[in-house]
């Protein structure tokens, strides 16, 4: 499919047991937890119940998305979390009453979330800084910086159209959930039918050779976290639509779910191989797993626990290392 | 920077140690010239209560950076030992010491733990822990979920008492850091860890076992994450499932600023015990000038970012 993915495929036959499992696995380990969650609760199917779930879903959607591109070039966003927050605590700068402000919100959110990306590109290529370093320290400068604006309480000036992004209907679907899909669409004609997307490819299997073969890997790899960035900047604003207030801390925890959902998705965390359909299908599987937790009756502290097994096991399924 | 990085390039100085040491001088001085309290006997008694949690933690990652890997799970670790202690201590108040002895061989074995599935699976450590840490967060969020319990009177004396006007803290910080430098330089075991930093292949050819270094190491940073947490309770007298959340990237700052470069093979404990005074006094400092808190997390942030980038320019 890719230049980068022909050499990985050549060396395992496109019918052995680990080509298919790889493939196919994890659309089977969906499946199969639709079945268990479809037996533990009646209601699990009833299309109010899957898109309520699509709804919740549509958010972390726009953050695995973004953190596809970042680790297909080696990389890691840890401030994605961070900076959703931060966009939400922005939102509320505005102190508007009237909807005529979204418009507003929106293109602030994504300059910030585009000067945050520029900057976390720019410390990992130009000056070396280790991905896990550099976006560690923006999720901290981000949070010290929303802290110090809101002094720590929650705030909840919001323009009423706020909810309607998170709860709204267009032909029975949910807005969050078309925004999420035209996201996925552009995204992933850009990275599977595009000229760049090649690029990245080419940049986070060997950046050296991209080099040779007259790429700008820095420039690429920086595009990725502006990408990244501005992918959980939209994702904060319809996160914050879906919980109306805006706390300190909306979206944490988004950091760690989408490397979970994305190396399950088969993105591998050493850059150079995934997909945009693979991601949004670990957030498929992360979102029913979630749910599942509760369905069972187990508390909700547990899924922080399965979480974590599921986190090392698909690594070492994937048998991804990390740069 | 550049060209201050260059001058110790030029004359193969040791640049991060230097500038730590520069950077801790201004900072007394200005303290000093801020508030006639900082430069007392008491606030360094404060500060050192503080210090010895970061401090302890901080080693543990340091080791564990040394031979090139992280330990994400240095911050839940912390917390489950807080929650176990405080809530066995409550139940027992007479049983400390078996209290303390169970504490620091149950958080060994989970940081082992770390470092056997690192080896065996053959995940990055990243992950590994990453995925353990979820795992002691959410196991200890269901066996509490607010902070609570309590430690005796006694157990308090370990955060405040002193012995001849020393505080127990600062005695067990240095001391601990004394005893982890010995063994990093002096035996063949600690040296090792740099072997395997430099090079897992080169380490294995010179007849390094590597997964057992690194499991010993993944190990240790458990040890100091349950040393930690002990002097933590002491401080708090509650367990708070949460109270570690923070002092996982917490324990990092301290190692980067102190010249442990992350990709491993060099650095070592003077560093970590010179970067967390500079970040331990920075806090004092800022509280002292009373600049709100929130900005605490926007200079550790900033100084993460400089002393990485610097590192990174010298290496060049």
């Amino acid at each position: 499919m890719t230049l980068a993915e022909k050499p990985a495929r050549a060396r395992v036959s496109h019918y052995s047991l680990a080509a298919l499992s790889e493939r196919f696995g994890l659309g089977l380990f969906l499946i199969l937890l639709l079945v268990v969650a479809a037996i533990a609760s009646p209601t699990f199917l009833v299309p109010a119940n899957l898109l309520n779930l699509l709804t919740l879903a549509a958010p972390l959607g726009m953050v695995v998305l973004g953190q596809t591109f970042v680790i297909l070039v080696r990389g890691l966003d840890l401030s994605v979390a961070s900076l959703m927050a931060t966009v939400a605590v922005l939102a509320t700068a505005f102190r508007a009453t009237s909807d005529s402000v979204i418009p507003l919100i929106f293109v602030a959110a994504i300059v910030l979330s585009a000067v945050v990306g520029f900057v976390n590109g720019w410390l990992v290529t130009k000056r070396g800084v280790s991905p896990f370093l550099a976006t560690l320290a923006m999720m901290i400068i981000l949070q010290g910086a929303r802290f110090a604006y809101t002094g720590g309480a929650p705030i909840s000036t919001l323009p009423p159209g706020m909810a309607w992004l998170a709860n709204g209907r267009v032909l029975g679907l949910p807005i969050n959930l078309w925004t999420l899909a035209v996201m996925a669409a552009f995204l992933g004609f850009l990275l599977h039918r595009m000229r760049l997307g090649r690029e990245i490819y080419m940049v986070g299997a060997n950046p050296r050779a991209a080099r040779l073969n007259g790429l700008s890997p820095d420039a690429v790899t920086i595009l990725c976290y502006v990408i990244c960035s501005v992918c959980a900047g939209i994702g904060g604003l319809f996160l914050l639509g879906y919980v109306g207030t805006v706390s300190n801390w909306v979206g944490q925890g988004y950091e760690l779910d989408s490397i979970v959902a994305a190396v399950m998705g088969g993105v591998a965390l050493s850059g150079g191989r995934g997909s945009v359909f693979g991601a949004l299908m670990g957030v498929a599987v992360l979102i029913v797993i979630n749910n599942l937790v509760i369905l069972l009756g187990f508390p909700v502290e547990a899924q922080f626990i399965i979480k974590g097994v599921i986190i090392v096991g698909a690594a070492a399924f994937y048998r991804t290392r990390l740069i | 920077m550049t060209a201050i990085a260059g001058v110790f390039q030029r004359h193969r100085m040791l640049p991060s140690y230097l500038i730590v040491l520069v950077l801790l001088a201004i900072l007394v001085v200005t303290g000093g010239a801020l508030s006639d309290r900082f430069l007392t006997w008491r606030n360094f008694g404060n500060l050192f209560q503080q210090m010895v949690v970061l401090g302890v933690a901080s080693l543990g990652q340091t080791f564990v950076i040394l031979i090139g890997g992280i330990d994400l799970a240095i911050g839940a670790l912390v917390g489950a030992v807080t929650v176990f202690l405080a809530n066995f201590l409550q139940w027992q108040p007479d049983w400390i010491v078996p209290a303390i002895a169970i504490a620091l061989v149950g958080s060994t074995a989970i940081g082992a733990l770390n470092g056997i599935l690192t080896v065996t699976l053959r995940v990055h450590p990243l992950i590994v822990t990453l995925g353990t840490s979820s795992v002691i967060f959410g196991a200890t969020l269901m066996y509490r979920k607010e902070p609570g319990g309590s430690v005796p009177a006694v157990f308090e004396e370990l955060a405040y008492g002193d012995i001849a006007g020393i505080p127990y803290t600062a005695l067990a910080l240095v001391v601990i850091f004394a005893l982890a430098g010995l063994w990093l330089q002096r035996t063949r075991s600690g040296r090792s860890l740099y072997f395997v930093g430099g090079s897992h292949e080169a380490a294995r050819l010179n007849g390094v076992a590597v997964s057992r270094v690194t499991i010993l190491v993944y190990a240790l940073s458990g040890l100091c994450a349950g040393i930690a947490a002990i002097f933590l309770v002491a401080r708090t007298g509650v367990g708070d499932p949460r109270i570690g959340q923070t002092l996982t990237l917490q324990s990092i700052t301290p190692v980067v600023v102190g010249g442990t470069i992350l990709i491993g093979g060099r650095g070592g404990v003077l560093g970590t015990f010179l970067g967390v005074l500079l970040v331990s006094m920075l806090n004092s400092m800022l509280n002292f000038s009373g600049v709100s808190s929130f900005y605490q997390w926007v200079v550790q942030g900033v100084i993460i970012i400089a002393a990485v980038g610097l590192h990174k320019t010298r290496r060049e």
